[in-house]
């Protein structure tokens, strides 16, 4: 399976005109244009069980050009659709932000913030069925870094093929993970290692470096930037089906890196709509836990206003239905309190990876004791 | 301060420097910031008093000047009568801390020590003189003489006293009538809430009749700050008249020194001479409560007797004082003010009735300003005023203050932490105590005393401009509603269809039954204008048929309607309603179809004009219009026929009693003008004509 399966590039244009067919056929019945969508909340995704993550349900939403601001919106994917056409019939592209920019032009159809052009792009994917390369369109956003004894080859712009080893041909900063990690750009070539650990924080990921963790524990680490990009997660997928390698997950101990954790194992909400391509099912969240708090007695803050709101929200998400999920949460409100993974240093740098990781890799849900 | 702190010439062992000294702080010099702004204000309100009392309109120019080591030079210079040469020693250098208790009116008050201060202060920070250049009209040159003070004998030192012309340095012409005054004193000038800037700002609100400009500059004389408000009515405040003081609102104090100082044999013709409301019945009765004798007399009444008849004050109906020593600003002056200060999208104001609070009449007047620059996320500017002064200190501790905080904000549509408290937003708000006997809370002047009377006087003015804000802002979210809806089928819907047209090569939909499908309402929508050419304030009503049926309208207009503003083009006739309200019968309006009813009025000047009500009878709702009352607009009806047979028994009455005196004449006048700006008809309240 891959996701850039390329659409032909007729199907793309027709499935985008059916967008614009919706809004004609309206207007012709004498009725205001309508544009339907599904809905983008964690009320609408489901767990597929055959491609064991979580997709958008059946939930759609009708935007019509009664309001001014559903109005824009449709016109200016009108726009978007027609600015396509033309790079899909010019073999060009553009990043998010260079179209962003060149809506300028479009005079009431142009976008007010990134924002906007990024939302709307993800919307066009969704009701088309289409990814964004399809579009012709790349992200702004750059991908992680990974450090590990895994070598990939990666097509560089003469078109050749470069052979590189995440441990022994690159810096401390370790390999940087394009924007398409896709096989006409990527491949995968060889590995040692027994698992993959993506980590949130860059100071965790050059704590785990320094202390010569990758090669200990005989993994590859990734750095997970805050909420990963589609290509940090397709690119965890892709390790994880092709050299079938568990992912474990090692985060802060508060409701945004729960839903970290939560978009790689299951799904984010946003993307449901390629969750198959970008989730990886059996993702195991190695910490910090609420309970690690509490076992460990770490250092932490008292949860703000928004963090509260965050878990009482993810208690009716369906990805932290499980009961492990529902225990670690009601303890954390009950506690009060979050903790960083950093907070770790309490007892010494050494501590994170003599201790507390072997510990965790240990224990037997996880299975990994090196 | 009076009665605490007697004149110090009669106490010849404190030397005059020793009292100043010891009473700077409510004399308003106790802070080198503050000081700059109390001479201002000491000159400013001198000439404010001078021009108003020989009904002059006063143009009067501040400058200040940063010199070295923490000394500013000040220069006030106005358009005034001047003070004749003999009196200017009297009124530069005498503290004029004389009672004047025996007559009671509204006065802007002598804040401390009056002009004298600043030649003191100047004097004793610097050891200089005050010049001062006074031309009287009609003389052939103006004095210019030098001023001090002998401290010891509490009087002034003139010196390099001459006779010269005078000519203004700004405009380069000879000055016919006007004061000038230069000095130099220990002072900072400084920016912001407190300062000469604000203070002059204030001033000018409530002061619509003058001309005030202020010109900062640092040593270099590069200008740090200025600001010019010109002066926005040609009307000068009404006259006050004196009045004696009443019963209710005296202090055993102030009677004992008033029975002290009477001239009168017996008690009831002091009574009665020295007190308004006290009639002979009502003086008998008084003295009959006391058990005392009416031939007692006076000067002879001990201090017991005189509180038991302080006791009878209260026990015995007295008629109320008179109202007419009052002289509010009048609700369109304080707008024309409040508009020419503060950048806004929205004023609103009333001026109440007067009242009497504890035997003192008083009356409130309240401005609310709002949008335009001012910020939405910080506090609503309070600007507070006794007797059209600028109150800028103690805020917090001010009964004006708490009146507002007093006020449910959210109701009218401005944001109020906690549900209290001074509320959030874009505005202003104004309040304007005017009364022959402000209370403070001290003898700093600068907050004004809990009364529930007047409390509860502010706060309902306060909601009856807090309705008209409310009113606006439903206003204006019900045309962005429009506006949008306008843009909606006049712009993005065409686009969308073309757009889809051309992507997929069909064919352009007919777009109206689309259009009928997103409105499905009647919109209408005004727009003022001003005919720079005609001199015209224009106006066109738009009423959009947007539905699927066919509609009848009778559209109605506010107009502001006086003696002065007419309306000269109509094309579509129509008819008046009643004053201030024309109507106009639009023929069928087809489905998505539309009417423009326009008109143009003479007799304003630009931007009188800038808001109306748009009216309709007939069936279905029209967004942007309002149903009319017919039972308001009925009771309207009748109150202007009453009205006008009150003018004509009024005018034949003139023709009849033609030796009536001009100020009688004058009186009837001011109550018909009263009587147009009641709000009494809920919304249906006609906007009054432009004064001039």
């Amino acid at each position: 399976m891959s996701i850039n399966d390329s659409k032909p590039k007729e199907d793309v244009i027709e499935a985008l005109h059916n967008v614009a067919a919706e809004m004609h056929d309206k207007m012709l019945k004498g009725i205001a244009p309508t544009m339907t969508l599904p809905v983008r909340t964690k009320s609408n995704i489901g767990f597929d069980d055959k491609l064991g993550v979580y997709k958008y349900g059946k939930k759609k939403t009708v935007r019509d050009a009664t309001s001014l601001g559903s109005a824009r919106q449709m016109l200016r994917s009108l726009h978007v659709t027609e600015f396509i056409e033309e790079m899909i019939n010019s073999g060009k592209s553009s990043t998010l932000r260079e179209m962003y920019y060149i809506s300028e032009a479009w005079g009431n159809g142009k976008f007010h913030s990134q924002n906007e052009s990024n939302n709307l792009a993800e919307d066009l994917e969704i009701v088309t069925k289409c990814l964004r390369e399809d579009f012709k369109l790349r992200p702004e956003e750059d991908g992680s870094r990974i450090i590990g004894n895994v070598t990939f080859e990666e097509r560089n712009r003469r078109g050749d093929w470069m052979r590189i080893n995440c441990r022994d041909d690159v810096g401390d900063s370790g390999y940087g993970v394009p924007y398409n990690v896709e096989s006409e750009k990527l491949r995968l070539v060889d590995e040692d290692i027994d698992f993959i650990m993506a980590i949130e924080t860059g100071g965790m990921f050059d704590r785990l470096i320094e202390n010569g963790f990758d090669e200990e524990a005989r993994c590859a680490l990734i750095h997970l930037k805050g909420q990963p990009a589609r290509s940090t997660r397709r690119i965890m997928r892709r390790i994880s089906d092709e050299w079938g390698k568990p992912v474990v997950v090692f985060t802060d101990c508060d409701p945004w890196s729960f839903r970290i954790f939560a978009s790689i194992a299951y799904g984010a909400i946003k993307t449901a709509h390629i969750s198959e391509y970008l989730a990886t099912k059996g993702s195991i969240y190695l910490g910090i836990t609420a309970d690690d708090i509490l076992a460990y007695d770490l250092p932490s803050d008292d949860l703000s206003k928004q963090d509260i709101g965050a878990l009482k929200a993810e208690l009716s998400d369906p990805r932290f239905s499980s009961g492990w999920w529902q225990t670690q949460i009601e303890l954390m409100q009950e506690l009060g309190k979050k903790s960083e993974q950093q907070s770790l240093a309490k007892y010494g740098l050494d501590f994170v990876t003599d201790t507390y990781l072997p510990e965790k890799l240990a224990h037997p849900d996880v299975g990994l004791a090196y | 301060m009076s009665e605490e702190n007697p004149p110090p010439g009669k106490q010849k062992q404190i030397a005059i420097s020793e009292f100043f000294e010891k009473n700077k702080h409510f004399l308003g010099f106790d802070s080198l910031q503050r000081s700059v702004i109390t001479a201002v204000k000491e000159a400013v309100d001198n000439s404010l008093d001078a021009c108003e009392e020989e009904r002059i309109l006063p143009d009067i120019r501040v400058e200040i000047t940063r010199l070295n080591g923490d000394r500013l030079e000040l220069i006030s210079q106005d358009n005034g009568p001047g003070i004749p040469r003999g009196a200017i020693e009297h009124v530069f250098g005498k503290f004029l801390l004389g009672s004047r208790f025996h007559a009671i009116r509204q006065t802007r008050g002598q804040q401390g020590i009056g002009i004298t201060g600043v030649v003191m202060y100047s004097q004793l920070t610097t050891g200089g003189k005050t010049s001062v250049i006074s031309k009287v009209k009609g003389e052939s040159s103006a004095v210019y003489v030098d001023l001090g003070i002998d401290t010891r004998k509490n009087k002034a030192i003139k010196s390099g006293e001459r006779r010269d012309v005078w000519v203004d340095g700004l405009t380069g012409e000879e000055v016919s009538h006007g004061l000038r005054i230069r000095t130099e004193m220990k002072a900072k000038y400084q920016r912001g809430r407190q300062s000469v800037y604000q203070y002059l700002r204030m001033t000018s609100i409530v002061n619509p009749h003058a001309s005030i400009s202020l010109v900062v500059r640092d040593g270099d004389g590069d200008v740090i700050e200025e600001g010019h408000w010109m002066r926005t009515t040609d009307r000068l405040p009404t006259v006050v008249k004196e009045i004696k003081p009443h019963p209710h609102g005296i202090h055993l104090g102030t009677l004992q020194r008033m029975l002290r100082e009477a001239e009168e044999r017996k008690m009831t013709s002091f009574l009665r001479h020295n007190f308004s409301g006290v009639s002979m019945r009502a003086a008998r009765d008084i003295l009959g409560k006391s058990e005392l004798d009416e031939s007692r007399q006076p000067r002879r009444i001990k201090a017991e007797e005189a509180q038991r008849v302080l006791d009878s004050f209260q026990k015995v109906k007295l008629l109320n004082p008179p109202i007419d020593c009052l002289s509010p600003i009048e609700d369109l002056l304080i707008k024309k003010g409040l508009s020419k200060a503060i950048d806004s999208r929205f004023a609103s104001t009333v001026t109440r009735d007067p009242r009497v609070s504890q035997g003192n009449p008083f009356q409130i007047e309240v401005g609310l300003v709002f949008g335009g620059d001012m910020s939405s996320d910080s506090p609503i500017e309070i600007l507070r005023f006794a007797n059209r002064v600028p109150l800028m200190y103690q805020q917090g501790g001010c009964l004006l203050t708490k009146a507002i905080e007093a006020v449910d904000w959210k109701r009218y549509g401005l944001d109020q932490p906690g549900g209290k408290g001074i509320p959030k937003g874009p505005a202003a708000v104004l309040v304007h105590l005017a009364s022959t006997n402000v209370q403070f809370t001290s003898e700093a002047k600068e907050a004004v005393a809990s009364n529930e009377e007047v409390l509860e006087e502010i706060r309902r003015a306060l909601l009856e401009v807090g309705r008209g804000l409310k009113g606006h802002l439903k206003k204006s979210s019900q045309r962005k509603k429009a506006r949008e809806k306008f843009e909606l089928i006049n712009i993005i819907l065409p686009e969308i269809s073309k757009k889809s047209s051309e992507l997929l090569s069909r064919e352009e939909p007919d777009l109206a039954p689309v259009i009928t499908q997103i409105m499905n309402a009647v919109f209408c929508e005004e727009e003022l204008g001003w005919d720079s050419e005609r001199k015209l304030a224009t106006c066109d009503i738009t009423v959009f048929n947007y539905t699927a049926r066919a509609r009848a309208y009778t559209i109605l207009a506010k107009w502001p309607e006086s003696d002065m503003v007419r309306i000269e083009d109509n094309p579509l006739g129509g008819r008046k309603e009643a004053r201030g309200l024309w109507a106009w019968r639009l023929d069928t309006l087809d489905p998505g179809s539309s009417a423009t009813i326009s008109f143009t009025m003479s007799g304003l000047s630009r931007g009188d004009w800038n808001d109306t009500e748009i009216f309709f009878r007939g069936n279905g709702d029209i967004i942007g219009a309002n149903r009319i009352d017919e039972k308001l607009l009925e009771e309207m009806r009748k109150r202007e026929s009453l009205d006008a047979a009150v003018e004509e028994v009024r005018t034949r009455g003139d023709a009849v009693v033609s030796g009536l005196t001009e100020r009688a004449d004058d009186t009837i006048g001011e109550e018909d003008l009263a009587n147009d700006t009641e709000p009494d008809l809920g919304s249906l309240v006609v906007d009054q004509g432009v004064d001039e």
